[in-house]
């Protein structure tokens, strides 16, 4: 299922344009990076791919619906998205009652739901926490819970905002875990990140915004390579690769392995 | 995300541009000869209230208010006064056991105008008045801080818990609840909004207390204010002549009665 956006442009009602023409493909199955200084409009962008905003004009087809014709309880059997902040996403008693909302609603037959729910407790860790209530655990587990809630609704595109912000290198290599997940089942992942290492490793396609613009989109290794340009949106490329251009290493390197590769 | 938090419309306005004590004032000298002078009077006291709304240029957000809070609540009251208030004879209609009479809707719709007043004046304040400025300036004049705290608190808690309640329906959105077809669906999914909201609130009473007392709350010594709030001569003339007139209102109410 691919999204087509067609020079999408957004005015917030306080008057401030957030996204300036935007024209971006994505297709199905890729693994795509948001990146970009706060307020570049990235949180405002994926809200257009659920309908939660509406563009005040270009266009967004999420396959062959176009996101103004459907409601947003339509569009979230195609889009799951996973909210910047858990706290504005949560509101049951319990972890199960919070996973099993969002795949009932979306009016899967009972065991499927029961399928889901599960393999969504468990890729999050939290199977063990089932009765717990989600303002009892702490924000790194209520950010797990969200993910599991929106996982379990088994939705073709899945998008994440920020989901490493604040989480411990266990976390964060869980939530890399899922994403692997994802991609193996073939599904669109499209995560908004500041950790530009995270970035590196688990992504193979980076767009960059800047002020409600595309600055940079491409595979990973030649948008990151791009020092100078993504100065401009406040990214610095991973460590990595800034160490790489600095020994004179004719290829841009962003992960491990192809570093040791490269110096060898 | 949640900008304003208020009723508060920040635009410029002569009346935004008075002294919150001196709208304070205007609120109460329409209220009180309202309630107290010759109850022919609310009526007319509309007309000022009315062009209040346009100096302060608020109309969308008043009339929005009106709308969807005042009328409703002063038809009911005119209905029930209509209905229910005892006395009269010039009966205009009659619906089985009850009476309407000219003398019974009249009354009634005396105390509606004086309903209308009340809550016109005070909406007016609000949405003029950045509920803050309103509460540093009477501290300033020696309003105890825990008592401004507690009024400011109140006036917060309704679009607070509207902002909240936006959020947890954007979320249920998200995960396929249909908001917008039936009804049925509709009120099923504000039960599971109660817990957050009262929850969350607490929260946030507890967080706030503890974010003021951080930033000596209840310190004994006097405080400085980095916001100096203009009480120009203007508003103080303005202020004495709003006194002469509700004093006026009542002579004139003894004088007649
Ligand atoms: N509800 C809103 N009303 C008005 N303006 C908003 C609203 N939400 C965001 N904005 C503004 O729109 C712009 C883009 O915001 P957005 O949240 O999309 O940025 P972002 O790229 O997600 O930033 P961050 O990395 O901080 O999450 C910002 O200038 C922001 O202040
Ligand atoms: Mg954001």
């Amino acid at each position: 299922m691919n999204i087509e956006i067609t020079n999408l442009r957004f005015t917030y009602p306080t008057g401030l344009e957030a996204l300036k023409g935007i024209n971006l493909t994505i297709n199905s199955g890729e693994q795509v990076a948001i990146v970009g200084q706060n307020g570049a409009g990235k949180t405002t962008l994926v809200r257009h791919f659920n309908g939660l905003l509406k563009p005040t004009s270009g266009t967004i087809f999420i396959g062959e619906w176009e996101t103004t014709k459907f409601s947003v309880a339509k569009l979230a059997s195609r889009v799951g998205y996973v909210f910047q902040n858990p706290d504005d996403q949560l509101f049951s008693r319990d972890v199960l009652t919070e996973v099993t909302f969002g795949p009932r609603n979306l009016g899967y037959e009972k065991a499927k739901i029961e399928e889901l729910v599960q393999r969504a407790l468990s890729l999050t860790e939290l199977t063990d926490k089932t009765d717990t209530n989600p303002y009892d655990l702490s924000p790194t587990w209520r950010k797990m819970i969200a993910l599991a809630s929106i996982i379990a609704m088994d939705t073709p595109i899945v998008i994440f905002d920020e989901p490493t912000t604040g989480q411990d290198a266990v976390n964060v290599a869980r939530i890399a875990n899922v994403i692997a997940e994802l991609r193996n089942e073939g599904k669109t992942v499209i995560t908004i990140t500041h950790d530009i290492d995270f970035c590196a490793e688990n992504f193979e396609r980076v767009v960059a915004l800047s002020n409600g613009q595309v600055l940079l989109d491409g595979p990973a290794r030649e948008v990151l390579g791009q020092e100078k340009v993504l100065a401009q949106t406040y990214v610095d490329p991973p460590q990595l690769t800034r160490l790489g251009k600095r020994l004179g290493l004719k290829e841009t390197v962003t992960r491990q392995e192809e570093f040791l590769r490269a110096i060898e | 995300m949640n900008l304003n938090r208020s009723f508060f419309v920040p635009v410029n306005s002569p009346l935004h541009n008075l002294n919150p004590l001196t709208k304070l004032a205007l609120v109460f000298s329409m209220i009180l000869p309202a309630f107290l002078s010759l109850p022919q009077l609310a009526p007319f006291l509309a007309i000022p209230i009315l062009i209040a709304v346009f100096i302060g240029r608020v109309q969308k957000q008043y009339f929005n208010l009106l709308l969807k809070l005042v009328l409703p609540t002063i038809l009911f009251m005119f209905v029930m006064q209509s209905l229910f208030l005892p006395g009269g004879e010039t009966v205009i209609l009659n619906l089985g056991i009850f009476d309407v009479t000219r003398e019974s809707m009249q009354s009634a719709f005396y105390t509606v105008s004086r309903i209308f007043v009340m809550i016109s004046s005070f909406a007016i304040l609000l949405l003029t008045t950045h509920p803050s400025e309103l509460m540093s300036d009477l501290t300033r004049r020696g309003l105890p801080g825990q008592f401004a705290y507690v009024i400011i608190s109140t006036l917060q808690i309704l679009p607070q818990m509207q902002a909240k309640a936006q959020t947890i329906i954007a979320a249920q959105r998200s995960r396929g609840l249909d908001t917008e077809s039936s009804f049925r669906k509709r009120i099923g999914s504000l039960v599971p909004l109660v817990g957050p909201l009262v929850f969350g609130s607490l929260v946030e009473v507890e967080e706030r207390a503890i974010a003021i007392e951080a930033r000596g709350f209840t310190s004994k010594r006097v405080k400085t204010s980095l916001h100096e709030i203009p009480d120009p001569a203007f508003d103080k003339i303005l202020r004495g002549i709003l006194v002469i007139l509700v004093i006026a209102s009542f002579t004139l109410n003894l004088w007649l009665s």
